[in-house]
């Protein structure tokens, strides 16, 4: 009987304890990064091979709500300055994070943007037309400083942008010209987030 | 956890390998062949066939509500338009290098490379050569391919063309800066392509019954002349008695002559560089009186009374960066006054049947305007849905028939009737198998 009260007690004593420890609350969350998108482009021409260094400007921030203590998902609006053409990709996003203790002061997390990159921002040379294309985005990276509040991020993800362009022609001695673009960078990118 | 996050990093590592812009850019164009023809091969190949099918359809003309459609290079498809709802394909006249034609009367007259040919039309079932006039059409060209004809050895040396489509790789930089295209080097071929780039509903001042052709025609019909030009010349045929074609006058023009039209007592010769004006006084001799520097011949314009409709472009090689609508006074020749301009989607051709006004958009399709007032052109209609490049007012077909108004799209030659230009309706489409 003792021994049943002794369990039962345990029991109690550990549902008060639960009760105790601080809720988890949904929250607005938002990462805010700008980077660079580093690649490279490997053409050839009839007569030659050219490699050559890409490297293009990005900012982008993700918002959403902090569904889980590790998990936040929400929308990531961002633009890119690509050399010829100016896309601004609207993305659905996740961001997890890999630690399970989420009070270290620095915490990997991983993140998924998926989504379309539009051009309603790039003006084309006259004679030119671009419009964006699928964009997706995943990647890893570091959240630096105290859980709670504003921290600093570093990430470094993948990047596959599609876009087309529909070029002038004479019509006449060329009756089309076209160029569907992908754009695969490595992005790395400084943020805060809260 | 330290296990994932090398496998991350890894991964990562290996993501750089594949962080390389892959572009591609795909080019449909034309590729010529030399080929050689003897006199003989072109002057028997004329005769006449079952109707078939439109591929490469180039000038356009009408006359007593039947439909002549030239095949580049090839003939003349011939369609009863009478009924502009359900066009009927009469047969194809098959004549080797035709480009142009014009019709007097029940003769029509035709290009069959160096030759100018007559065909009496009076029986459609049995069209017959009745006249040629030899040796008269020393070179041009067909989709830019150039053709000669040698008098020497009675040989042509001609230029089959291909339609190719191919891939390549680029910088994914294209678009970058600003084109210069400095001068209008494709222009003198431009209406190969698509017959008459602009046209209108012409005036025509002749002694007999004439049919009706775009602005961009290479024939034309004044009084008891036919004027032809080539690519230098303007060559007369004195045709008073219609079914015998005799060879008239000639005239040195320059180079890179493109289209003539009559317009009052003057002959309008297009070049690429310029409008020449003639005073056509004199039927016999044209004499030239001055150039009419403000239309390029890349830039459609069609004319009623005093008042010349421009359309310029962007897009093409002709320097064109605006998409606009010039409306210009021409009651000085000499001194055109631009009046106003209409900002425009993307401008091909046009035609005026006033005060109806249809722009072709390209790929913003057909409009209808009311151009009573050139200070306030409205729009009535606009047609989506199709690409329209040219587009033909040839009013009533019939008397008491419906107006209609050809437009040539991508995809088919449409009629519309737009006795009611607030809502165009179409009547029919003669469908356009194009190579590309």
């Amino acid at each position: 009987m003792k021994k049943i009260i002794f369990v039962g007690l345990l029991g109690l004593t550990a549902s008060v304890g639960r009760a105790q420890a601080p809720a988890f609350k949904r929250a607005f969350t938002n990462m805010t990064e700008v980077g660079g998108l580093f690649g490279r482009v490997d053409y050839s021409t009839q007569f030659s091979e050219t490699v050559e260094n890409r490297l293009s400007l990005t900012a982008q921030t993700f918002n959403g709500v902090q569904l889980r203590p590790r998990l936040a998902v929400g929308g990531t609006v961002g633009i890119d300055w690509y050399a010829a053409a100016l896309l601004m990709p609207l993305c659905a996003g996740i961001r997890y994070d890999l630690a399970r203790d989420t009070q270290k002061n620095v915490r990997v997390f991983t993140s998924l943007d998926a989504g379309y990159g539009v051009a309603w921002l790039h003006q084309s040379v006259s004679g030119y037309k671009t419009t964006g294309g699928w964009v997706l985005s995943p990647g890893v990276g570091l959240r630096i400083g105290r859980p709670g509040v504003a921290n600093f991020t570093l990430s470094m993800s993948y990047k596959r942008q599609e876009a087309h362009v529909e070029k002038p022609v004479d019509g006449f001695y060329t009756l089309a010209r076209s160029e569907d673009r992908v754009y695969n960078r490595l992005a790395i990118r400084l943020g805060i987030a809260f | 956890m330290k296990r994932t996050i090398y496998s991350l990093f890894v991964l990562s590592l290996f993501g750089l390998s594949s962080c390389t812009d892959k572009c591609k850019e795909t080019r449909t164009y034309r590729r010529y062949t030399n080929i050689s023809l003897t006199g003989t091969q072109v002057r028997q190949g004329v005769k006449l066939e079952s109707a078939r099918a439109l591929e490469k359809p180039g000038k356009i003309y009408t006359k007593d509500g039947y439909l002549f459609i030239n095949e580049l290079k090839e003939g003349i498809h011939i369609i009863d338009n009478r009924d502009a709802g359900n066009p009927k394909t009469i047969a194809f006249l098959h004549i080797p290098g035709n480009g142009d034609m014009a019709i007097r009367d029940n003769i029509l007259y035709a290009d069959s490379y160096m030759d100018l040919v007559a065909f009496d039309l009076t029986n459609l079932a049995n069209i017959r050569e009745v006249n040629r006039v030899q040796n008269v059409f020393l070179n041009g060209q067909f989709e830019g391919g150039w053709w000669s004809f040698n008098q020497n050895n009675v040989t042509l040396s001609d230029q089959r063309v291909d339609y190719v489509t191919e891939t390549m790789e680029t910088n994914c930089e294209d678009g970058l800066a600003t084109q210069s295209w400095r001068n209008c080097p494709n222009c003198v071929t431009f209406d190969a392509s698509f017959a008459s780039s602009s046209s209108s509903v012409l005036p025509t001042t002749s002694t007999g019954s004439n049919g009706t052709g775009g602005s961009m025609a290479r024939f034309t019909l004044y009084n008891d002349y036919l004027y032809t030009v080539g690519q230098s010349d303007m060559q007369l045929f004195n045709i008073s008695s219609p079914a015998s074609p005799r060879i008239g006058e000639k005239i040195s023009l320059g180079g890179g002559i493109e289209t003539i039209f009559p317009y009052k007592d003057k002959l309008f010769v297009g070049s690429s560089s310029g409008m020449f004006i003639y005073d056509n006084a004199n039927p016999a001799k044209p004499v030239r009186l001055s150039v009419f520097n403000h239309a390029r011949v890349c830039d459609p314009v069609v004319v009623n009374g005093d008042i010349a409709y421009v359309t310029l472009r962007s897009g093409t090689t002709c320097q064109g960066f605006t998409n606009q609508l010039d409306v210009v006074d021409i009651k000085d020749l000499l001194n055109p006054r631009l009046l106003k301009s209409y900002p425009m989607q993307n401008p091909h051709g046009l035609g005026v049947d006033f005060p109806n006004l249809f722009i072709c958009e390209g790929a913003g399709g057909l409009k209808s305007l009311d151009a009573t007032n050139a200070m306030g052109i409205t729009q009535l209609a606009h047609i989506t849905g199709i690409n329209a490049y040219d587009v033909i007012p040839i009013g009533q077909s019939v008397p008491g028939g419906a107006k209609t108004v050809l437009m040539i799209g991508k995809d088919g030659l449409y009629q519309f009737d737009y006795s009611n230009p607030q809502q165009l309706r179409q009547l029919s489409k003669i469908p356009v198998n194009r190579p590309y």
